[in-house]
């Protein structure tokens, strides 16, 4: 199983695709940082894990494309016609799917820590400061339930058709667009911008409403379930 | 002829493909898009919601569709494994150029139904302002000439990657960029060119100038690219390098994309329509120059010659200048980025001269040696295309020269003396300004221009002026004489608006505002010779207020603006503001040299604006729109970090840390010093006080070596300590 993984990931990250995504991520982050982040958002610092979470919700689309385009090296036509194959070979075909699944989960989860890591260097060079641990919880509560959840739906919708994948791509832009409900207020960045206004505090400390969190579970859940099983035929 | 054959099949093949007549539709209904979701031209007209915003919408929406059309169709034969048999009709790379050019008709029918279908919804809700020339110029730049681009940049990547997933990822970042990063950068926004607003009663020729070269620049610039990637396109089994030199073996195809992609480079960096002024607001040298030691100014004249139909100036200017020093000195003049200085003659002789390369605020420096004579007549010749602030690059339009419209402002008009004091008599100028008859000219100072001559369709206009720089504008305007707080007003206002003007009756708004003021601060008293010009000008994005002139933004005279009930302060009550200014805010109100101190024109400018408002509407309307909006703000400005912890700030590029400072300023003097003047009006006993107050400190007797109202000069009128307007 592990040289399969270890297989699927250089797939997916040894090829100029990646590294082309890896640049557009990059370059799209700087002119957050450089541009709203650095203003602070909600009268907190720049470095806050308010903002920190600010800027990774507006990450959430370019992170979610990200996604979905390492699926397409599994739900692609030509990969359609190899599993044939792979179907034949002596491993259950769950844990094929789930192993590529998790070699996806890798690479996106990857690509998450460059955005991370871009925002930890702007705060060092900018603000002398970099707080790792107070960022790790913005983190995990804005990227990995929009990465799982990417991961999830997209296989879900390239079992059914591969050109659904490219659609869906568009979903977190949608999500930024739309007014939604406070409990989805990761999604547009709402959260982010009026929940420190609420607590009257300048620096308030994070905080993640139950039913942000609520929301957000059920999406890493969800993603997850997606991800695991096999849906129309075999 | 087998080529054109192919084109033509091609074209028809294209008409009856699904996606394609899906994508047309789509384009003719993306305007709707600019009505309602993607409204990037911020101003309030008419012309700039009801037609740019469609039209950059339209492009934005259609070049996105178009190119993914391109990619749709370009991939199809590798799609449908036909690839070997085309291969085998036609070569590789006359089906790529067949299959992108005949895109183009496709491009142009969306174009064409899109401006059939949206002309009468323009015309109905533009109204009478409705203009056909502005309408087909808006549409073919704003939304056609995205088109061919899209196409051009997604072929492009198809041809280079071969892949449509990746292309398609590809041109997304490309349009992504231009949507989002590159949006206030005019040069880079391919896709959504930067415009903030389209005049409704005069002309827009500067902005469609500046939308018309940057397309041109990214298609001569996205043609070189897709050459050098047709170049590439795969043949004969080869990859990408191979195939490249396959077909570099026709040296004009190598040759072509070089061209192009210099040209695009070259059109890039030396584009004309906008200067290289030095970002930084702080920067001030040629302010800072020291006066030339015994040289002084007696008087200067310029013959200015707009020309209208390309937007150009020429002119000459003459300096009479006093030499008593006994030895050659240099003149330096502020002169606008965009002209040349064609000669330079003192008493007659040519006269050395230079222009730096250094430009701030819009001005390159002129340098020219003043011989050592007595008496010298320096006579400049100048020229050429006036370029704008490249602080305002998103803001483009306001040096319109058209027939119906010139604005020339200081250096624009003629250089700018810099570094050489005035005799006894200050500046004294003479300007002859020489236009098309219809044309109306009005000085931004207290003097009136006078028609001298007639002929051939040009008059000359000769007005005087005091000063070194000095502001003209010109244009088909209707004059309206109104008499307010015993002076007399001349109301200039585009003859295009005088039917909406007439039925919201501005004319009596303009009256109240004037009345008011003078009642309650006394008579405009210094250098309006007891009149006063209020000029509309083209959209503007604001105001300002000089000696016996005041500027009113036309976007605050729109039928939406002058009709509409209940749109609160902004940006209909900017003319009570821009009024106002002439009370508080000429030259010798405020001292100028620190734009960012919190007591400036602005503080009292807008607490006066608020009680005209509070006396029109009353206290209710008022608190809501004047006093709620200003607490907010400080609010705000003082739990911003950057105020809570300033030493972040100091550690910011100089560029993010002026920005800041401009954005926190602007609250302090147009938010937080209204609210002090508000409670000091409390402390000192209400209204009525204070009104007595500003009355005595607006007539007071200014001291000659400084004579600027500082906030110690208010806070000792109203018997204050500044603690005491400490907002807690």
């Amino acid at each position: 199983m592990g040289k399969i993984f270890i297989y699927e990931c250089k797939r997916l990250l040894c090829n100029k695709f990646f590294f082309g995504i890896l640049l557009i991520l990059l370059f799209y982050g700087r002119q957050v940082l450089n541009d709203i982040t650095i203003m602070g958002v909600s009268h907190t610092a720049p470095f806050s894990a308010w903002s920190f979470g600010d800027y990774l919700s507006r990450m959430i689309p370019v992170l979610w494309i990200a996604t979905l385009l390492f699926l397409t090296f599994f739900t692609s036509p030509a990969a359609r016609r190899v599993s044939v194959l792979t179907d034949a070979a002596p491993m259950p075909p769950r844990r094929y799917e789930a192993v590529r699944c998790c070699a996806a989960l890798a690479a996106s989860v990857l690509t998450a820590l460059v955005c991370i890591a871009e925002a930890a260097v702007f705060y060092g060079v900018y603000f002398g400061r970099c707080d790792i641990g107070s960022l790790t919880a913005p983190a995990l509560v804005t990227a990995l339930p929009a990465i799982m959840f990417a991961l999830g739906s997209g296989r879900f919708l390239g079992q059914i058709n591969e050109r659904l994948v490219y659609i869906w791509m568009a979903a977190p832009l949608a999500a930024a667009a739309l007014p939604l409900p406070g409990a989805m207020g990761i999604w547009n960045g709402s959260f982010f911008t009026e929940y420190p206004l609420l607590t009257g505090s300048t620096e308030p400390a994070f905080a993640v409403p139950a039913e942000i969190a609520a929301v957000q579970c059920a999406f890493l859940v969800c993603g997850a379930v997606m991800s695991v099983c096999r849906f129309g035929k075999k | 002829m087998k080529a054109v054959k192919y084109f033509s099949y091609e074209v028809k093949r294209l008409m009856r493909e699904r996606p394609a007549l899906l994508v047309i539709i789509l384009s003719v209904l993306s305007p709707l898009a600019g009505l309602t979701l993607y409204r990037p031209a911020s101003a309030g007209t008419m012309m700039s919601v009801y037609l740019a915003n469609p039209a950059l919408a339209g492009g934005a929406v259609s070049g996105i569709l178009f190119g993914a059309l391109t990619l749709y169709e370009l991939d199809r034969t590798k799609r449908k494994r036909m690839e070997a048999l085309t291969d085998a009709a036609c070569p590789p790379t006359d089906t790529a150029l067949i299959r992108t050019a005949a895109l183009l008709p496709i491009a142009a029918a969306a174009l064409m139904l899109t401006m059939l279908v949206w002309l009468p919804v323009s015309f109905f809700k533009i109204g009478s302002v409705m203009d056909l020339t502005n309408y087909c110029l808006a549409y073919l730049l704003f939304m056609g000439l995205a088109l061919p681009s899209a196409i051009l940049a997604a072929s492009a990547a198809y041809q280079f990657t071969r892949r449509a997933d990746l292309s398609f990822v590809l041109f997304a970042a490309f349009a992504g960029s231009s949507l989002t990063v590159w949006a206030d950068d005019w040069q880079l926004c391919w896709l959504n060119p930067c415009v903030w607003a389209l005049s409704d009663d005069f002309s827009n020729f500067r902005i469609f100038r500046s939308v018309a070269y940057m397309r041109l620049t990214w298609l001569t610039g996205l043609a070189g690219i897709w050459t050098l990637s047709w170049i590439c396109v795969r043949r004969r089994g080869k990859g990408i390098i191979g195939s490249a030199l396959y077909s570099c073996r026709r040296l004009y195809r190598p040759a072509a994309a070089l061209l192009l992609l210099v040209c695009y480079g070259i059109g890039y960096a030396a584009q004309p329509i906008v200067d290289h002024s030095d970002p930084d607001p702080e920067v001030m040298t040629f302010a800072e120059l020291p006066y030339l030691d015994g040289i002084v100014c007696s008087g200067r004249t310029a013959q200015v010659c707009p020309d209208t139909s390309d937007g150009t100036v020429d002119g000459k200017a003459v300096y009479m200048f006093s030499n008593s020093s006994g030895r050659e000195q240099t003149a330096a003049f502020g002169i606008n980025p965009g002209y040349t200085v064609y000669s330079a003659k003192a008493n007659g002789e040519d006269a050395a001269f230079s222009v730096g390369g250094h430009q701030e605020f819009n001005e390159a420096m002129l340098e020219v040696a003043v011989p050592a004579e007595g008496d010298v007549e320096l006579v400049v010749e100048y020229g050429g295309f006036p370029q704008e602030s490249s602080g305002f690059s998103t803001h483009q339009g306001y040096t319109e020269i058209s027939e119906k419209y010139i604005c020339l402002q200081n250096a624009a008009l003629a250089p700018r003396l810099l570094n050489v004091l005035p005799d006894e008599g200050g500046y004294p100028a003479e300007i002859e300004i020489t236009l098309p008859e219809h044309m109306t000219v009005i000085p931004f100072c207290a003097s009136e221009a006078e028609r001298i001559s007639a002929n051939d369709g040009m008059a000359v206009w000769r007005y005087e002026d005091s000063g070194t720089g000095g502001i003209l504008y010109a244009g088909d305007y209707i004059c309206q004489n109104i008499e307010a707080g015993g002076i007399d007003i001349q109301f200039y206002y585009g003859r295009k608006h005088r039917e909406v003007m007439e039925t919201a009756g501005a004319s009596e708004a303009v009256k109240t505002v004037v009345d008011y003021c003078t009642e309650h601060y006394g008579p405009l008293s210094f250098g309006s010779g007891g009149s006063l010009k209020l000029i509309q000008s083209r959209v503007y994005g604001g105001g300002y207020a000089g000696g016996g002139a005041s500027l009113l933004d036309e976007e605050d005279f729109t039928s939406d603006n002058l009709n509409g009930s209940g749109k609160g302060a902004a940006p209909g009550e900017v003319m009570i503001h821009e009024l106002v200014h002439q009370w508080w805010g000429l030259a010798n109100m405020f001292d100028p040299s620190d734009s960012t101190d919190p007591w400036s024109a602005e503080g009292l400018t807008v607490y006066t604006a608020y009680r005209i408002v509070k006396e029109l509407y009353g206290a209710d309307y008022a608190e809501k729109y004047y006093t709620e909006q200003w607490r907010k703000e400080t609010d705000d400005y003082y739990l911003n970090f950057y105020v809570r912890e300033p030493e972040y700030l100091d550690r910011l590029p100089e560029d993010k840390r002026a920005e800041i400072t401009g954005a926190l300023s602007h609250v302090r003097q147009y938010c937080e010093m209204p609210l002090k003047i508000l409670k000091a009006e409390k402390l000192v006993g209400g209204e009525e006080a204070m009104d007595g107050i500003l009355s005595e400190l607006f007539s007071r007797e200014p001291d000659p070596a400084y004579p600027y109202l500082t906030y110690q000069n208010f806070l000792d009128a109203c018997g204050l300590k500044e603690e005491d307007l400490e907002l807690g």
